[in-house]
């Protein structure tokens, strides 16, 4: 018995000490990416991953965050999940995954120099880079710059703000409910928005272009695609609001039923290696690594107050917070 | 001719019904009947599961609703439209009645998602500031559709001004009718077939149609049939397949009801008054002739130029928001589309690509099929042209739905083909292979049979026939069905929307996806060349049909 015992620890042993060796060996085959990142970007995000690991074919399916899951579900359902690697927008939808038991902990993954509340204690996921979701304006029909998420109240400029729904935007998602839990907002700031006539589209895609076109003045939405407007010569800014901003961390996680464990790993450090994080801040996001510059431009992070919400109450409040705002908004 | 030679002819020409009987089947016959066998295999009737799809999925119910809606007052605002530039250009004594048909007819080339972009920019343009584009709505849409489809109305009406008996018009002016007397009482009656065949083609087009409803539609709230199914197969995955078959198998209920009217329109349309002359001047427009050919020019200028202008404005603008001065005006749009942007390039690279085999492959089985059918009359041939029309009279959607059905488990030594490039083939093959075969049917009726029966007897076997007698002499009108798939296929959207992968993406989907991640500049760039390169497509296309039979080229007849 005691030999047995022995046996297994030494081959246990061997396993930890030759799987780094091995993860870096065999990281080839095929590997099922599902990401909710545009996919111009993750076409340049594959390439390069690939000059690292040559042999690893990315398989990629993009869409937004809501319809990753919904494949996601629907293939555990059929259960044959496809999927070994998700890149997806947020939190609630990570957490929700790894509450389901979905979620592979990756103990070893290289996560040095990463801030703590951008990595799920259990390691099962990992912040790739940070969004947040400020305010834009349009600085020919503006009147008052604003500084404060409370500025929007105002009446007039309240009827003239357009915001992203949650029922399409992942990053509203997090937005919403991290404002709704704040004692200061709570849903009485989204009520009391609705009421002066501030509306809702669907994605941050259609607040850039009508606050862009004037079609609105003020629109809530998450800072890159403002800034990326505001430098192409749209006329349009962003602000950084006193109180503090939500934020998305794009999170990367392998899923337990994975085929290519190797090929997830890498995946993985490569996402959170100085390399992938320097190609994010190119694609214009702030890295995760605060010790990397931000993008040209960019408010500094050390200048930025995060506002912070459980991304567990998060998602245990999500079809409620969903109802609330459709309730307010419309559909 | 001895015996042997004799059954020899007649086996190639069963290798060659072979052929394409396994082709059709293939690519059309077996998709549309998997996707029947949807709601068939089920042990209740189909009726009842309509029923219940309306009745228990309320976004359903709403869904057709709107889709009925949408589709009846377009074609409303069509026959509007189309019926009266028809009348005007056919009876009244306007001037420059070339140019106004083109002007008239221009909507028919623009593909639909790219018309939508381009009355949303015309009209975002006087929308005032701190308002929501007025476009976002049901309003936008059927006003939209109703564009795109007046064209339709335009041609069926003309074809049946054309076949009016000018006797009775001459009749009643001797007996003292006024002309408008004449057009309520004489003229009318005798083209309401015309216009009740335009209105159906108008119908059936709408309730098919997918690119105004994602683009105008999915923003104004205003969901149809075409979009619930696009939101679901994207937001579910495939495992919502059967459901999103029952919708289809809606869709294709409904194009049933418009081709049926249409079918019964042109049966009277074929019992006419036989006469000499077919055309004359109705109105004699006198001092307001001026007066109506500006206005006839103004609006159908602000119909079919102006929201391309507008379209061509924002390509041209650095970002939204910036008004075009000659400081402000850039190629960047263009530069960044075609030099900076892999996934553009690719998306042109994957649409000629499929534009290109398309034409060829449809053109090669329609003038195989129109030999055995036109040429040697066999009656099995003809059951296949009727196969081979169905994936074009019913709504692209459809098609795609039914393409996923019967691909996407693995074939043997196939595999799958669900999310590869051949998908994209198989299902374009199926859906434009009409619009080659129309083509080459109308040539072949002209083709003297004689001339084959000749090239029999004197030896040649039916592979030679085809390509030495055959062919040459239906070369053009082969030709200019071959540049009609390539323009359709160009710019498909909404059979690609729900069959593009990573890597087979199309232009149709590229302007999609680009205007809807807020890039509206880059998708008029995009618009814009594919515009220019259809526009010059169909030139090449007039002009080779300079020559060509009637009802080869749609917009010559």
């Amino acid at each position: 018995m005691k030999n047995r015992i022995g046996g297994m620890v030494r081959i246990a042993a061997l396993c930890v000490l030759l799987s780094p060796l091995n993860a870096f060996a065999q990281a080839s085959g095929v590997l099922h990416v599902y990401t909710s990142q545009p996919m111009n970007q993750m076409a340049e995000v594959v390439k390069a991953f690939n000059e690292k690991y040559p042999n690893v074919k990315v398989e990629l399916f993009r869409s937004g965050t809501t319809e990753v899951m919904n494949k996601l579900e629907a293939e555990s359902a059929a259960g044959a999940p496809k999927a070994d690697v998700v890149l997806i927008a947020d939190s609630i939808a990570t957490t929700k995954l790894k509450n389901e038991g979905r979620l592979l902990a990756y103990k070893e993954a290289p996560v040095r120099g990463i801030p703590k509340e951008f990595i799920d204690p259990d390691m099962t996921f990992f912040g790739t880079k940070i969004i947040t979701t400020g305010i834009m304006y349009n600085t020919k029909l503006a009147k008052k710059v604003p500084s404060s998420w409370m500025d929007l109240l105002e009446p007039e400029i309240a009827k003239n703000t357009i915001m992203p729904s949650p029922l399409y935007s992942g990053a509203a998602v997090i937005h919403v409910g991290t404002l709704v839990e704040q004692p200061v907002f709570g849903w009485k700031y989204y009520s009391t928005l609705a009421e002066r006539g501030a509306v809702a589209t669907q994605g941050n895609g259609n607040v850039v272009e009508a606050v862009s076109r004037g079609e609105k003045a003020y629109g809530i939405i998450i800072e890159y695609m403002a800034l990326n407007a505001k430098a192409k010569g749209s006329p349009v800014d962003f602000v950084i609001p006193r109180e503090g901003v939500s934020v998305i961390t794009q999170p990367v996680a392998i899923l337990k039923t994975t085929k290519n464990l190797a090929a997830a790993k890498a995946f993985v450090d490569w996402q959170l290696s100085e390399v992938a994080q320097r190609q994010a801040v190119q694609q214009g996001y702030y890295p995760i690594v605060p010790t990397i510059a931000p993008p040209a431009g960019y408010p500094k992070l050390e200048t930025i107050k995060f506002l912070s919400a459980d991304p567990a109450v998060l998602l245990q409040k999500d079809q409620q917070n969903k109802k609330r705002f459709a309730e307010l908004f419309g559909g | 001719m001895d015996r042997n030679r004799i059954l020899r002819f007649l086996n190639q020409e069963y290798i060659l019904e072979g052929l394409l009987i396994l082709i059709l089947g293939g690519v059309t016959l077996w998709p549309l009947t998997r996707l029947g066998m949807e709601i068939l295999v089920s042990k209740e009737p189909a009726l009842t599961f309509f029923k219940e799809t309306l009745v228990e999925d309320p976004s359903a119910s709403r869904a057709f609703r709107n889709t009925v809606d949408a589709a009846v007052w377009s074609s409303l605002l069509a026959v509007l439209l189309g019926a009266s530039a028809a009348l005007a250009v056919a009876l009244t004594d306007m001037r420059a009645k070339g140019l106004a048909t083109f002007l008239i007819l221009v909507p028919m080339l623009v593909p639909s998602q790219i018309t939508a972009l381009a009355w949303k920019e015309l009209v975002g343009l006087f929308s005032g500031s701190g308002t929501r584009n007025p476009l976002y709505s049901r309003e936008g849409v059927i006003l939209v559709l109703g564009i795109e489809h007046s064209t339709a109305v335009f041609l069926a009406v003309r074809a049946s001004l054309r076949s009016l008996s000018w006797d009775l018009v001459e009749a009643s002016r001797v007996l003292g009718a006024k002309p408008f007397r004449i057009l309520r009482t004489v003229v009318l009656p005798l083209i309401l077939p015309g216009i009740l065949a335009g209105f159906s083609l108008s119908f059936v087009a709408g309730i098919g149609n997918f690119g105004v409803p994602a683009l105008l539609g999915i923003p104004g709230r205003f969901p149809v049939l075409t979009t619930l199914i696009y939101r679901k197969l994207n937001g579910f995955g495939t495992s919502v397949l059967s459901e999103t078959a029952v919708l289809s198998l809606l869709l294709i209920a409904l194009a049933c009801v418009g081709l049926a009217l249409r079918a019964t329109a042109s049966r009277s349309l074929s019992a006419r008054v036989s006469g000499h002359k077919t055309e004359g001047v109705l109105f004699s427009l006198g001092k307001y002739r001026i007066l109506v050919e500006v206005g006839i020019g103004i609006l159908f200028l602000g119909i079919s130029l102006l929201p391309l202008l507008s379209l061509a404005r924002t390509s041209l603008i650095p970002a939204i928001g910036v008004p075009l001065t000659a400081g402000t005006v850039t190629f960047r749009n263009f530069r960044f589309v075609l030099l900076e942007q892999p996934a553009v390039m690719r998306a042109f690279t994957v649409s000629f690509r499929l534009a290109l085999l398309v034409a060829l492959l449809t053109t090669v089985i329609a003038l195989l099929l129109a030999y055995l059918s036109e040429v040697r009359k066999r009656p099995l041939a003809r059951i296949l042209d009727v196969i081979a029309d169905a994936p074009y009279a019913i709504p692209g959607i459809a098609v795609s739905i039914a393409m996923i059905l019967a691909f996407l488990k693995p074939l043997p030594l196939l595999g799958s083909l669900y999310s590869t490039f051949w998908i994209l083939l198989v299902a374009y093959v199926s859906r434009f292979l009409a619009l080659s075969l129309r083509a080459v049917v109308s040539g072949m009726e002209q083709f003297d049979p004689r001339l084959e029966e000749a090239a029999q007897v004197a030896g040649a076997a039916m592979w030679r026939r085809i390509v030495t007698v055959v062919t040459p002499s239906v070369a053009p009108a082969a030709a200019a069905g071959a540049l009609l798939v390539f323009i359709a296929a160009l710019n498909e959207l909404t059979v690609s929307s729900l069959l593009w992968s990573t890597g087979n993406e199309t232009i149709g989907v590229m302007i999609y996806a680009m205007h809807y991640e807020g890039n509206s500049p880059a998708a008029a760039a995009v618009s814009m060349l594919s515009v220019t390169i259809v526009f010059l497509a169909a030139g090449i296309t007039s002009w080779l049909g300079k020559s060509l039979p009637k009802g080869v080229i749609p917009w010559r007849a």
